[in-house]
């Protein structure tokens, strides 16, 4: 036990001393929390739907590269045949060299917490869950990083290697872009990646049911790290004259894929191919609202049908005047107190394409099957007028949300059906109490009843983009935007 | 003397070549051994069996009065073994180094001690990569003598050294066997293994071709002289190999410098004389001597190159 407790204090030490080894543990996961809080910069909660995502990087980079690459350079240079010489068994210094990796990828991690904290991230939902969903993942990545050791006979080898399992689970396997705004194919090859459940379980324990709502992505990514540290362990190298290709017992990689394989189709099988719900944020106690909202006021009841009785005097009754639109008392203040401070048209959190601006011919049909049914579209036709417009942005809001192709082109085509179907003045009031409102109402964050697939899985990011539509069109109709 | 080390039929095979083929030799206790070959001849894979590196094909390993096959942990606790192919980490200093390191045994000698014993105790605190060579070097004797070991493995732990390092490492070694330590090293200088070592022994394709104390093996050339010559022109390495008393001549198509042995130094050179006027050659430079042990490995190791040599084989495998 001295041996593992010797080893493991000298390669923290070691890797403290390696400025190579801090840049790549932690200022590269530092530069995508700097990169999401920009590019998210418009979420009223910074980086907080996020953290699944960026944790991840850092477990990724840490265990699928630092590790190997630690590995791979001191075998090379003869460190680990030094090891051999000694009476020492190899686990004692796998284990110790894994806990060391473990503690290091858990720092990075308290690093990136730190960091969304500061600039204005609320505390996670559930800590001790996450610091468990952490250890899991580490698990998972960690197993993934001994493999890449042993398949690798150099450095560069690993560099390869590592990017060959990092970049699609950054662009595919749901780490970096969501999955929902992804195509259906990537998703089901999503499920085949540790990379997505490590998000989900991480995601869940930052912002939802915490451990609870993260069961499956666990159960995944404890197989995975089972699999890969077995593999990982059998395949051991301790020489670098051992080449992987000329090396016995190569089967001992067949439960490494076959943890990835069975754990897809586990997902496959258990309808777990969509955004995983319990990866949604849990709900807050602070709205998400600009903070020139205010007090909440309640939705106008549906009418609901009057109950039948008979009356008793068979007088009739004259029928109470309608109630007063809650909208009707917007004000021209109010409106110019708006904060019109909102994302270009041309970026990519609400974008919207030019009047004369046509879609590619692939959007084309997807874009004129929403203006062909938009008129008739029951949410955005049936009820009260209020209801009805704040539906309609979330045709606008969804794709936005999802990131899809179609994203700018929607709030063109609803903004033309706003037009066409309300007075301005009456329009410019009732998009004006929405986005005074934003929080007010159900969120409809399924559309494919007009043809665009997908669900937006955050509710809260679909009602702040609904928000920011309102505010764009308020600002077409009172002449603040010139077309 | 009782034995430390007693090898008897090692083989070993990669690829279908056969590196070992049927090593024997013994070293006693408090002997400084020698293992002299060229490379690729099987010392390494002789050394790596025996401080178990490697798994042997066949043969019996015992170091230190136990299996090497059976109880390589255990051996491992009684050896230390610097190896030309280890290193460490660049920014490990060498007082943590020699602490890590006296973890992983039961006997440890205190780092201190270590670090004043092979004049390290200045730079104890510098990163690895800042050391010079031949501090590098004691660096490593130092680590394998971390465990206050009983038998002591050096793999060429001169090469690469300036003459003054190699100088400082010829005193540790010798001071290895003051101490009363038994060492097997191999090296590629002769000259050196004749001034270390109590006897060493020769392995030339797989196979022992030698075994004794230099003093025996230069003895064994007694009578012959060797002869260096350079000259303008290559000599043909027949008319060489008929001159009177010649034997074991080295030499290279393209180079102008040949190698032999000669038991009649008068005559060959009176006929060398004749050749270079008929070869119309000139004389650059001419050495005689007396045999030293490096004209021994040469002629044991060069005698025949395509099918391995047959020298002396089993020659005193004591």
């Amino acid at each position: 036990m001295n041996a593992l407790f010797a080893h493991l204090g000298v390669s923290l030490r070691l890797h403290f001393r390696n400025k190579m080894a801090l840049l790549y543990g932690y200022l590269f996961p530092l530069i995508f929390l700097v990169a999401f809080w920009v590019l998210y910069r418009h979420e009223k909660i910074p980086l907080l739907r996020h953290m699944g995502e960026l944790l991840t990087v850092a477990v990724l980079g840490g265990a699928c590269f630092g590790l190997p690459t630690t590995l791979v350079s001191e075998r090379e240079r003869g460190v680990w045949r030094r090891y051999r010489l000694t009476p020492v068994p190899t686990w004692v210094v796998v284990t110790s060299t894994v806990i060391a990796r473990y503690l290091i990828i858990f720092s990075a991690g308290l690093l990136q917490l730190g960091a969304a904290l500061a600039i204005g991230m609320t505390l996670p939902a559930h800590p001790f869950d996450l610091w468990l969903a952490f250890t899991f993942v580490s698990f998972a990545f960690i197993g993934l990083g001994l493999v890449i050791a042993t398949l690798a006979d150099n450095v560069p080898a690993v560099q390869a290697l590592g990017q060959c399992i990092f970049l699609p689970m950054l662009i595919i396997g749901g780490v970096a872009v969501q999955l929902a705004s992804l195509p259906l194919w990537a998703q089901h090859v999503s499920a085949f990646f540790p990379g997505r459940y490590a998000v989900e379980a991480l995601q869940a324990c930052v912002s939802g049911r915490g451990f609870m709502g993260a069961r499956f992505s666990l159960l995944a990514l404890g197989l995975v790290g089972v699999a890969g540290c077995l593999a990982g362990a059998k395949l051991f190298r301790w020489d670098a004259q051992q080449r992987f290709a000329t090396r016995s017992g190569k089967l001992w990689l067949l439960p490494a894929l076959a943890a990835w394989g069975a754990v897809g189709l586990l997902a496959e099988w258990r309808g777990r191919i969509a955004v995983a719900v319990d990866a949604e944020p849990a709900p807050h106690k602070s709205p998400v609202a600009p903070s020139t909202i205010p007090p909440k006021a309640a939705e106008p009841p549906v009418p609901a049908p009057a109950p039948v009785a008979m009356p008793v005097i068979p007088v009739p009754k004259p029928l109470p005047p309608p109630p007063e639109p809650l909208w009707s008392k917007i004000t021209d203040k109010d409106i110019a107190g708006l904060d019109y401070n909102v994302p270009p048209d041309q970026g990519i959190v609400s974008p919207m394409a030019g009047p004369d601006e046509e879609p590619e011919d692939f959007m084309k049909e997807q874009v004129d099957g929403v203006r062909s049914k938009i008129a008739t579209w029951p949410p955005g036709a049936d009820g009260d007028d209020l209801r009805c417009i704040r539906n309609l942005l979330y045709v606008a809001a969804v794709p936005d949300a999802i990131q899809m192709p179609v994203e700018r082109y929607l709030p063109r085509v609803v903004y033309q059906h706003l037009l066409d179907t309300y007075p301005k003045d009456k329009l410019t009031k009732v998009l004006t109490y929405i986005a005074l409102h934003p929080e007010e109402g159900m969120v409809i964050d399924d559309i494919s009843d007009l043809g665009i697939e997908g669900a937006a899985g955050d509710q809260l990011v679909v009602r702040e983009r609904a928000y920011l539509y309102a505010i764009k069109f308020i600002a077409r109709l009172t002449g603040r935007v010139n077309e | 003397m009782s034995a430390k080390v007693i090898v008897r039929d090692l083989r070993k095979r990669y690829d279908g070549v056969e590196a070992v083929r049927g090593v024997s030799f013994t070293i006693g206790a408090g002997e400084i051994f020698g293992l002299l070959g060229p490379n690729g001849a099987g010392k390494t894979t002789t050394v790596e069996c025996l401080i178990g590196l490697r798994e042997p094909d066949s043969g019996d390993l015992e170091v230190c009065g136990l299996d090497a096959r059976r109880q390589p942990r255990e051996v491992k606790e009684r050896i230390g073994v610097a190896l030309q192919s280890t290193s460490l980490q660049d920014k490990i200093t060498p007082r943590e180094a020699l602490r890590l390191f006296g973890t992983f045994y039961q006997k440890r000698a205190e780092p201190l001690e270590l670090l004043e014993r092979f004049a390290l105790k200045e730079k104890a605190d510098a990163a690895v990569d800042t050391l010079s060579g031949g501090q590098r070097q004691r660096l490593a004797l130092a680590l394998a003598f971390v465990n206050r070991p009983e038998l002591v493995f050096l793999d060429e732990p001169t090469t690469g050294l300036d003459p003054k390092a190699r100088h400082e490492l010829h005193g540790a070694i010798a001071q290895m066997k003051r101490d009363g330590c038994t060492v097997l090293f191999t090296t590629h200088y002769l000259d050196e293994a004749e001034e270390l070592c109590d006897r060493v022994a020769i392995i030339d394709h797989g196979r022992i071709v030698a075994t004794g104390t230099p003093r025996e093996l230069i003895a064994q050339s007694a009578g012959l002289q060797s002869v260096v010559l350079s000259t303008s022109r290559p000599l043909p390495r027949g008319k060489l190999a008929a001159l009177p008393g010649v034997r074991d001549v080295v030499s290279d198509v393209d180079e102008p410098t040949a190698r032999f042995s000669t038991s009649n130094a008068m005559e060959t050179l009176a006929a060398l004389t004749r050749l270079l006027t008929e070869s119309r050659a000139e004389l650059l430079d001419l050495h005689v001597h007396k045999a030293t042990l490096e004209d021994v490995f040469l002629g044991l190791t060069k005698r025949d190159e395509g099918g391995g040599s047959q020298g002396r084989q089993g020659e005193g495998n004591s």
